[in-house]
């Protein structure tokens, strides 16, 4: 597929530190300044580029106000962590697509040619947060503010939306919803599609240590007395958090930082070995309002994508955004990576495992590898490269990827896809 | 390649202990202050803890009557201090080090003009007690 950007835009670094709790040994002491210094350097050393030859810095984090002493963007202080002060930077705020729209914010800066080579990085506590009259590695549990956290309330306006009642379930339960009006399977059917994903996401996990959740389930299975670990999930141990979602299969948070170096194509290839090339992207918003929006909202980018030239036949990989089990299935099937109203065979038969034949979030996806909110999209396309390179460890995929599209969502209201595309 | 490492924590850790430490540079010697990972002058992230002693120079006075009420705007700086003691407001740095704002104490209307005629003035670290149990860093004028 030819790029519709003004020139064309690689990735030549990458940065995506271990998905984690600030309670964890590994995060001890730390804030998220730290961090985020890390995840940059990391990202620039990768990329074999010095902080003086970033031209720009696109940063993406969501609730920086609540979890961060009551702070406006930060975003002197983000440059000087990192020795970029007096550059140009802008922060981006958009629920979970933050990160995705810093990305393609990134690369249209790039595109343009107003900047040569861009740092796109992110950074989130979501389960922590700061006092705004003590420094940032003074951190509290979360449950401690007053009034946070509840996405249900956050993400929707006070026009009409936050009072009409509904649209927390829509959140949830939508995507399973569509699924079993148009395809005809039983609620049973369509609850051990969930738990298998639940299984084969952890099972990915497992082998990537960046993942915050990493016990597979067998092995917690057989630790509570069970043999089958599909008799497990199915158990009070895995209870229904909605009508189709159970607590396997909702998202879980942590800290998480990451980092990405973007470039024009022409200097990709002088400063690094096999870039990974950004082929296009497409995002769509829209509001609960209308019933079925998630599902509209993926065939919306779809469409924008395949009306670039996108043959979604030729999808390798597909990474996405997994906030509760029906996304991930609807988002394979719109975007043609699994056959419409059959992809629930492929999760039940283990086929969308890191080592099966059409692998989904080999990484782990957000119900087992994390999800930090507004650092979410830039970690999940860190992994895509990381899988695109080879670099993906005992996670790998088996098979070439010579395409990999990344999807994500965010806040219930934007859906992104960026199509990534191998240079070796 | 670059690792995680606390500047935080072990720079609030050394004020209760009454040092003050800024990171030294490895490639060009510059000292940071107050501690950042990536150095301001080259961008080198080898970066080492480096203790600034307790003295310090003012360069200018910035005076301003912290007494003075702030508004819905603009609240004071000092309201998270224990201590509600009048300061001002001076630039100065360190033997090694760039210039830097300061909290400045022993500045009042009455040796306001004769400490500017003094310039540049020798002062010394004066630890801040904050009110969510840590000490900053300000100076007080030497008599």
């Amino acid at each position: 597929m030819a790029t519709k950007m003004m020139r064309p835009v690689s990735i030549i670094g990458t940065s995506t530190l271990p998905q984690r709790y600030f309670t964890d040994p590994m995060y001890a002491g730390l804030s998220t300044y730290e961090l985020w210094a890390c995840a940059c350097h990391q990202a620039m050393e990768d990329a074999g580029v010095k902080p003086r030859q970033i031209d720009k810095v696109v940063y993406s984090q969501m609730a920086n106000f609540v979890t961060s002493g009551n702070i406006l963007a930060p975003v002197g202080s983000l440059l000087e962590w990192i020795g970029l002060a007096g550059k140009p930077i802008i922060h981006i705020e958009q629920a979970c697509a933050s990160g995705y729209i810093a990305f393609m914010e990134a690369c249209n800066a790039v595109a343009s040619g107003q900047a040569d080579i861009v740092l796109c990085a992110a950074i989130e506590t979501p389960k922590h947060f700061n006092m705004r009259n003590q420094p940032a590695h003074m951190l509290r549990p979360i449950s401690e503010y007053d009034g946070w956290w509840s996405p249900g309330r956050a993400l929707f306006d006070t026009a009409y939306s936050r009072f009409d009642g509904v649209s927390d379930n829509l959140l949830t339960d939508e995507q399973g919803r569509y699924y079993l009006k148009n395809y005809g399977v039983s609620e049973e059917v369509m609850d051990d599609t969930y738990n298998a994903m639940a299984v084969n996401l952890r099972r990915n996990a497992s082998r990537n240590f960046r993942a915050a959740e990493r016990t597979e389930y067998a092995e917690i299975a057989r630790s509570r007395g069970f043999n089958d670990v599909m008799e497990y999930m199915r158990s009070s141990h895995n209870p229904k958090i909605t009508q189709y979602i159970r607590k396997s299969g909702s998202v879980i948070h942590n800290v998480a930082a990451g980092a990405l170096v973007v470039c024009s194509s022409e200097m990709a290839s002088q400063l690094r070995a096999h870039p990974i090339s950004v082929k296009d992207f497409a995002s769509s918003s829209n509001t609960q309002r209308n019933p079925y929006c998630f599902h509209q909202m993926n065939v919306d980018v779809r469409d924008a994508l395949v009306a670039k030239g996108l043959k979604t036949e030729e999808i390798d990989l597909l990474v996405t955004t997994v906030m509760t089990s029906g996304e991930q299935l609807d988002s394979a099937e719109v975007f043609g990576y699994l056959p419409e109203g059959k992809g629930y065979t492929y999760e039940l038969e283990g086929r969308t495992c890191f080592d099966g034949d059409t692998p989904i979030n080999p990484h782990g996806g957000d119900l087992s590898f994390g999800h930090a909110f507004g650092a979410s999209g830039v970690n999940m396309i860190s992994e895509a490269v990381l899988q695109m390179r080879g670099e993906a460890g005992d996670c790998q995929v088996k098979k070439p990827i010579d395409q990999c599209l990344v999807r994500g969502m965010g806040g219930g209201h934007t859906t992104v896809g960026i199509v990534l595309g191998s240079t070796n | 390649m670059y690792k995680l490492q606390p500047i935080l924590k072990t720079y609030y850790d050394a004020l209760e202990n009454g040092q003050v430490l800024g990171l030294k540079c490895a490639e060009c010697g510059e000292v940071v202050w107050r501690p950042l990972p990536t150095c301001q002058a080259c961008g080198g992230t080898d970066l080492s803890w480096h203790d600034l002693g307790k003295d310090a120079v003012i360069d200018e006075i910035l005076y301003d009557d912290t007494s003075l009420q702030g508004d819905y705007t603009f609240t004071k700086a000092n309201q998270y201090f224990v201590n509600k003691e009048a300061y001002c407001i001076g630039i100065g740095h360190f033997p090694e080090g760039r210039p830097f704002h300061t909290a400045l104490y022993g500045v009042n209307p009455s040796n306001l003009e004769q400490l500017r005629k003094r310039l540049p003035l020798a002062a010394e670290v004066e630890f801040i007690q904050m009110d969510g149990g840590f000490k900053s860093v300000g100076f007080r004028v030497k008599a």
